[in-house]
């Protein structure tokens, strides 16, 4: 591991890609905290700061953005690799959205004043972003969104509320979807909004997840003043740059590593409950994991298509129902040979590799975000195989 | 059974569960199960003195020795109506205690047991998953349900080719409870050394039957909380509205739940039928095969229909403060209590090979 020199940022796009893998692996092994691996949550600002600002100050915390806005530039294949070794290291996702979603969005929609103004703050920590689209009544039907925003004067005023606002109180900024247009067509009528979140009629309220963990809002608009500056893009096109957003999403979400954890896992618990050799077992086990590989097999054919520089289709849809679907398998197995183990709030013998019941609840909602399955299913028969109706 | 006895012991069935309701109402609020969670002991004994006082403890011990000597038929439509309110309360514990003691003559405590007062766990566990009671002397006694609320504890302890039955005051082990997902706690207890009061020399054949009963009510309870969830899941499928419809409208989520349905219909006809059979009186194998088939039913389809339940509410079901997930919590606790479906399919395979046509 050692003997790994890690190029300085700007050079690691142009390393062959196995090498980039092993120079990935080796700055993990210097640089991310042991403690953090695997975190049985979803962790805090409080607790993924130190790692934010280590990836920060090395310059590899936007590899996905490109150099000259202070990214590491890789391709989407290299991207993919690091995303594939940061799982395998068990690495925390941090508060990324500002990474993620905003920075992405702002370099391809935004002004040159924009640009200047949010990126750099999202490069040194300062500025961390949640996303608010989703609402008590627009969730797998988004477009239906009522946030809305009025121009008056140099301000649009919000008034609305958001809700499953992912770490909302550790967040700064958000980036909203609002309505600008209430007699357009529904899609039309969205535009897209930067706001700070200490602007006066702003309250954040923590719901408790099924985890019993405070990690998603209800985030509540009362007259909030916004600078008319904060508008992304053109007004009214807000639906579009949103939706240009999420084929890249998919496939992160499609990736199966979060399975491959799991599978190790239950192979762990296996021997835990000396279930392991018994042929029932094994034949469970193997479905599972043949699943798995031919889930990476599918996976790799996409990763190929963007090797190529070619887009993804609708069919990306594929990948994420199949991952977290298997994710799911893999958890319910966990949970039927754990015996009584497989109520406890904890995880078993103290040991984080036996997180039953966590993980199983954990592999709840990846069914419904991002999407949810049944809006996947629909996306696939309709987009994929144009089925009538 | 006559036409008569089958209307009596209908009538008998229904005023259990309106009994059970007026205590547990079945559709009541979830605030006093909310209120319980996570802090010792994990239920409420001045409520489990009130189940004593409706006779609910002593239901299965016949009247000579101070139950009510009813079937299980009437024993698994209340753990259906706990089930369906999710009662924290170790009532399912606590019979089987008192069916060992009635066993044992009707010694110890068991009119204390019977009435609320006392709570006597029956620690006759080793390992994880298993129905079979070793009652090995020194052993450690896992996955005690709200241990740290018990008086005392009955300890099984094997003498010679017998099991024998021991009882101790709760002061006398040592206790270690580890928190559950429903918000109860599983204790371990190492017992003394010298197993406390014996109460009877052989208690082997009544244990083997007690556990089975008790995997059955256990099931019976999993199908209340099971059919509530599906319940609250239908009454959204018929109100929440996305992209302008009612989403139960979506044919997808409209054979999503018909299939939960058949896993219900399924689960009660399989309860039902097993607690008829054990009331008719079978025996052996037969008995084994009735209750293992309702538990392992019931254990896979609890799990299915609760995560099913929180899918088909989308972000909401996710949340704690959202009923349905307390549904999933306890179906994680007791899918697997008194055997997981693995081991009741194993069971069942071992003394019902033949399909009968
Ligand atoms: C852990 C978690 C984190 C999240 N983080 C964020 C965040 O940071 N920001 C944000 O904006 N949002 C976030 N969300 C919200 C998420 O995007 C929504 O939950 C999702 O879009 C589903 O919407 P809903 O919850 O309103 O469910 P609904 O849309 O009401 O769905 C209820 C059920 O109906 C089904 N359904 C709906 N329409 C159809 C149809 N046409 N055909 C068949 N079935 C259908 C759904 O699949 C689901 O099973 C998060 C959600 C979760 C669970």
């Amino acid at each position: 591991m050692d003997a790994i020199r890690i190029p300085p940022p700007a050079e690691l796009d142009g390393l062959e890609d196995e090498h980039f893998r092993q120079v990935v692996r080796a700055f993990l092994h210097a640089n991310y905290p042991e403690a953090l691996r695997n975190p049985p949550k979803r962790l805090h600002w409080a607790e993924n700061k130190a790692w934010y600002m280590t990836l920060a100050e090395k310059g590899w915390l936007c590899p996905g953005w490109p150099k000259e806005y202070g990214g590491l530039g890789l391709s989407p294949s290299k991207q993919i690799i690091l995303t594939e070794e940061y799982e395998r290291h068990g690495v925390a996702r941090t508060n990324d959205h500002g990474i993620v979603m905003l920075g992405p969005l702002v370099i391809k929609y935004g002004t040159e004043a924009q640009k200047q103004r949010f990126l750099p703050k999202i490069l040194t920590g300062e500025h961390i972003w949640c996303q608010g689209y989703s609402e008590p009544n627009a969730g797998s039907d988004l477009a239906a969104l009522r946030t809305e925003a009025v121009l008056d004067g140099d301000h649009y005023v919000v008034n609305g509320q958001k809700i499953w606002t992912t770490l909302a109180m550790d967040a700064n900024w958000i980036f909203l979807l609002v309505r600008t247009d209430k007699t357009a067509k529904k899609q039309e009528g969205i535009s897209f909004l930067l706001v700070d979140m200490n602007t006066p009629g702003i309250t954040v309220r923590p719901i408790i997840n099924l985890e019993m963990h405070d990690e998603f809002c209800e985030t509540f608009f009362d007259n909030v003043r916004v600078p008319k500056e904060n508008l992304v893009g053109q007004l009214n096109k807000g639906w579009d740059m949103a939706k240009a957003l999420l084929g890249f999403e998919r496939i992160f979400l499609g990736s199966p590593r979060q399975s491959g954890y799991a599978l190790s896992r239950l192979k762990i618990l296996a021997e835990r409950m000396g279930v392991w050799e018994e042929a029932g077992f094994q034949d469970q086990y193997a479905r599972l994991r043949l699943e798995f590989e031919d889930l990476k097999a599918l996976y790799g054919t996409f990763v190929d298509r963007l090797k190529r520089g070619q887009s993804l289709g609708p069919d990306v849809s594929m990948l994420k129902i199949i991952q977290t679907e298997l994710f799911q398998k893999i958890t319910d197995t966990m949970l039927e040979i754990a015996g009584e183990n497989a109520g406890l709030l904890e995880p078993l013998d103290g040991n984080r590799d036996l997180n039953i019941g966590g993980l199983y609840i954990q592999a709840r909602p990846a069914t419904i975000y991002g999407g949810s399955n049944e809006i996947q299913r629909n996306i696939l028969s309709k987009n994929v195989l144009e089925l009538p109706g | 059974m006559s036409a008569a006895e089958a209307d009596d012991r209908a009538e008998s069935i229904r005023m259990i569960r309106d009994s059970a309701a007026a205590v547990v109402p079945p559709d009541g609020d979830l605030k006093r199960i909310r209120a319980l969670r996570f802090q010792e002991p994990g239920f409420d004994p001045a409520m489990l003195r009130q189940m004593g006082e409706m006779g609910w403890i002593g239901l299965r011990v016949p009247e000579a020795l101070g139950g009510a000597g009813l079937g299980l038929g009437e024993m698994c439509a209340l753990a259906e109506e706990l089930g369906r309110g999710l009662a924290p309360e170790p009532l399912i514990q606590a019979a089987l205690s008192a069916q060992l003691l009635a066993a044992a003559g009707g010694k110890g405590a068991l009119a204390k047991l019977l009435s609320g007062e006392a709570l006597l766990l029956t620690a006759w566990q080793e390992r994880a998953d298993t129905l079979e009671a070793p009652g090995t002397p020194e052993a450690t006694r896992l996955f005690l349900p709200m241990a740290g609320g018990a008086t005392g504890f009955l300890l099984p302890a094997r003498i010679g080719d017998r099991l024998a039955l021991h009882e101790v005051p709760a002061s006398a082990v040592r206790l270690e409870t580890a928190p559950t997902q429903d918000g109860g706690f599983l204790g371990t207890i190492t017992p003394p050394r010298d197993l406390g009061t014996p109460l009877a020399t052989d208690i082997g054949p009544a244990l083997t039957e007690a556990l089975d009963e008790a995997a059955l009510v256990t099931a019976a309870y999993l199908l209340g909380g099971m059919e509530r969830a599906f319940a609250m899941t239908l009454d959204y499928l018929r109100t929440r509205q996305q992209f302008g419809r009612i989403i139960g409208t979506f044919q997808a989520l409209q054979h999503r739940a018909a299939d939960l349905k058949m896993q219900v219909a399924l689960t009660r006809a399989s309860i039902e039928a097993a607690a008829a059979a054990l009331d008719a009186g079978v025996r052996g194998d037969a008995r084994r095969a009735a209750v293992s088939r309702a538990k392992a039913r019931a254990a896979e389809a609890s799990l299915l229909v609760t995560r099913q339940s929180i899918q088909l509410h989308g972000g909401i079901g996710y949340t704690d403060d959202y009923d349905v997930g307390l549904f999933l919590r306890k179906a994680m606790v007791l899918a697997n209590q008194f055997g997981s479906a693995a081991l009741h399919r194993r069971r069942f395979m071992a003394v019902s090979p033949e399909v009968e046509a």
